[in-house]
């Protein structure tokens, strides 16, 4: 019985090395392709500004609005939020907040059950309140802006970032109908310069694989949904760390207290250093 | 007022050794007068674990030891409970902060010789304080229950397994359970915030008592104790109290500045403090991309990896640390500071230091095949550096020690 058990858990070990191995060279392949956006190539830098609240407020409302249906924000407070983003409580509730049963203290726990979704999507919608920190904040950044048109798809979206994504573009309607296009960029030379032929034209090489809407498609044009995807990765930020921003400005205060700590301790030191250095 | 506390102290001090201890330990405790800052990383160690003390305490009350809470606890500190974060981001800094004092510590011990004779026991409780710090630190990143914290700990645990014979049952007893669990949660917590905790302050005690008895070191390697003034003190020596307390204050202020800056300005560390990962609930069915220790045990992981060999990579790791312990019996040298030892050790312990940091590097990142064989040469020359000294340290060219400080 004894030796039953301990095969099993040969078995188990096995197959636990077998996979750790997988995930090493997969790790390793991952690697080659350049990060963590995949075939976005590098991802685009974000820098969020958790002190511009208009931003932050238009960002908890793209979320409550477009996103909120499927995913959770399950570790934050409605309370909270209207709080720190200087929402004053009755407009909060009255315009963001769609089921009147919730009150302030509340966790945001979603409106959609886990078994349901998992059925309707494959997968159920992540808990998004933490996916600043696992993700990062130039992942979200580049995904929401990398889906482009792939009929072979289930909701005729595909993703650059994330290849094969259970997502369907929710904000397409306000994006418009990305496709991956194909471009003439100029080859470039060895001495780092266009490489031109010999009456001094630009040679071109066909690359594909770049994302570009269609005109008009969209309610928004580029530059406004670029900036609806900025104030809705702030929000997340925020979300994922709602004190950072107290954080970052009491970290100034608790370096110059140190520093005059430090200061005055070593002045102390000197006096007493003359004692024994005469 | 003044004279009933004196007469307070007066009758206290009868019956407990109040100023006894104070004059011998602190105000008239010798201590060499000229070191380098080299030698605040044993002030500094201290401080950590203070902190971590306190900051412990404090994260008991709200977390949450179960496997259905443990996660939203730690969530639950950082954004309902008042100034949670600043007590969490304390702790997770503190791990990282304690681990990089006493690693410089340890490598101080390397450079000046601070195991020598007559130090051989400060330096083997030093070695046990690190080695249940190890202990420690893994059993603490469990606590949240992260992704990495799961993963992490699977790693580790089936370890043990490896070991012929007993290594299942061993496996089975370390968990409780047969994955890990709520079980490991639990058990792991009581270990993290009282047994271990116990020891290690059982363990400085005894390091610091050690220490007092045979008196610190100085990166001269010179013995203070051969000359003394009239009344039997060292001359080149000065009292701990006020002067190297005044002296560590300083470096306790540099130290706290940057450790502030850590805190509020960088508090996952890049990734390397708090793993990004582990902003991810544990899940047994999902492995995350990629499995990398902390930054702090990285070197080993990365001795781990270089083997082929399961049970040999565990037995190569264990050696690493266990090899510690009897340096004071493999220096041969009849100098104790590099300074005036020849430049076989200082080659070998630059080569030592480069090998240690790359492991280091190495067990962060995935597995190439030059990176094992990489991590291959650095293993050689980590156990080179230890193995050859009786050595290199015997027939080596010294320099003359001086007389005085």
């Amino acid at each position: 019985m004894i030796k039953k058990q301990s095969n099993i858990l040969n078995i188990k070990l096995s197959k636990f090395l077998v996979a750790i191995g997988l995930l090493v060279s997969i790790n390793g392949i991952d690697a080659a392709e350049g990060g963590p956006c995949k075939d976005y190539g590098e991802c685009d830098e974000f820098k969020y500004s958790l002190n511009d609240m208009a931003s932050l407020q238009r960002g908890a409302s793209t979320f409550l609005n477009y996103c909120y249906g499927c995913h959770s924000l399950q570790y934050s407070r409605w309370g909270r939020v209207s709080k720190d983003l200087q929402i004053p409580e009755e407009i909060f509730f009255d315009n963001l907040v769609f089921d009147k049963s919730i009150k302030p203290g509340d966790l945001m726990i979603g409106s959609m059950s886990k078994e349901q979704s998992a059925q309707w999507f494959g997968v159920a919608p992540p808990d998004l309140t933490l996916v600043s920190r696992v993700r990062g904040d130039d992942w979200i950044y580049s995904y929401l802006r990398a889906y482009y048109e792939d009929s072979s798809k289930q909701y005729g979206v595909n993703n650059l970032v994330y290849p094969g994504t259970a997502m369907p573009n929710v904000l397409m309607a306000l994006q418009g109908n990305q496709k991956l296009v194909c471009k003439d960029v100029p080859v470039i030379a060895k001495n780092g310069g266009e490489k031109r032929d010999d009456f001094g034209n630009t040679i071109t090489k066909e690359k594909c694989g770049y994302l570009k809407v269609d005109v008009g498609s969209g309610e928004l044009n580029k530059e406004e949904f670029d900036s609806l995807i900025y104030d809705l990765t702030n929000f997340l930020v925020y979300v994922g760390e709602p004190a950072k921003a107290e954080r970052e400005r009491m970290g100034w205060y608790v370096i110059f207290y140190f520093l005059i700590f430090t200061a005055l301790s070593a002045l102390l030191y000197r006096e007493y250093h003359k004692d024994y250095h005469k | 007022m003044s004279e009933m506390v004196g007469k307070l102290f007066g009758w206290v001090n009868s019956r407990l050794p109040v100023s006894n201890t104070f004059e011998r330990h602190l105000s008239k405790h010798p201590v060499p007068s000229k070191v380098n800052f080299w030698y605040l990383f044993g002030a500094l160690a201290s401080v950590v674990l203070i902190i971590q003390i306190v900051s412990g305490i404090w994260l008991i009350m709200p977390y949450s030891n179960t496997e259905e809470e443990a996660f939203a606890s730690i969530e639950y500190i950082m954004r309902d409970v008042d100034y949670g974060w600043v007590i969490r981001y304390m702790h997770t800094t503190g791990a990282s902060m304690f681990f990089a004092v006493v690693y410089l510590h340890m490598f101080r011990g390397l450079l000046y010789g601070s195991y020598q004779k007559p130090k051989e026991l400060v330096w083997i409780f030093g070695c046990t304080i690190y080695l249940a710090m190890m202990a420690e630190g893994f059993l603490g990143y469990v606590l949240p229950y992260g992704q990495m914290s799961y993963w992490g700990a699977q790693v580790i645990i089936s370890l043990f397994g490896a070991i012929p014979y007993i290594g299942e049952s061993l496996e089975l007893w370390i968990r409780g359970d047969y994955y890990i669990s709520g079980i490991t949660v639990s058990r792991f917590f009581a270990l993290h915030v009282v047994a271990l905790p116990l020891v290690l302050i059982a363990l400085v005690f005894l390091h610091l008592v050690a220490l007092h008895e045979v008196g610190a070191g100085n990166p001269e390697g010179v013995d203070i104790e051969e000359h003394l003034d009239d009344d039997g003190v060292p001359l080149d020596s000065v009292p701990f109290f006020p002067y190297k307390v005044l002296n560590a204050l300083v470096g306790i202020g540099v130290f706290m500045t940057v450790f502030a800056i850590i805190m509020f300005f960088f508090p996952e560390g890049g990734g390397y403090f708090i793993e990004m990962a582990n902003f991810e609930e544990a899940n047994p069915l999902v492995t995350p991309e990629h499995i990398a220790p902390v930054w702090y045990y990285s070197p080993y992981y990365a001795m781990l990896r270089a083997v082929p060999d399961k049970l040999g990579g565990l037995i190569v790791m264990g050696s690493a640390v266990a090899i510690l312990f009897v340096v004071p019996w493999l220096d041969k040298s009849k100098v104790a500071s590099i300074r005036y030892k020849g430049i076989y050790s200082k080659v070998a312990l630059a080569l030592f230091g480069i090998s240690f940091i790359t492991l280091g590097y190495l067990g962060t990142v995935s597995v190439t095949e030059v990176r094992k064989t990489m991590s291959v040469i650095c293993t050689v020359i980590y156990f080179a550096f230890f193995l050859l000294m009786p050595i290199y340290t015997k027939y080596e060219k010294t320099l003359e020690v001086p007389e005085r400080l």
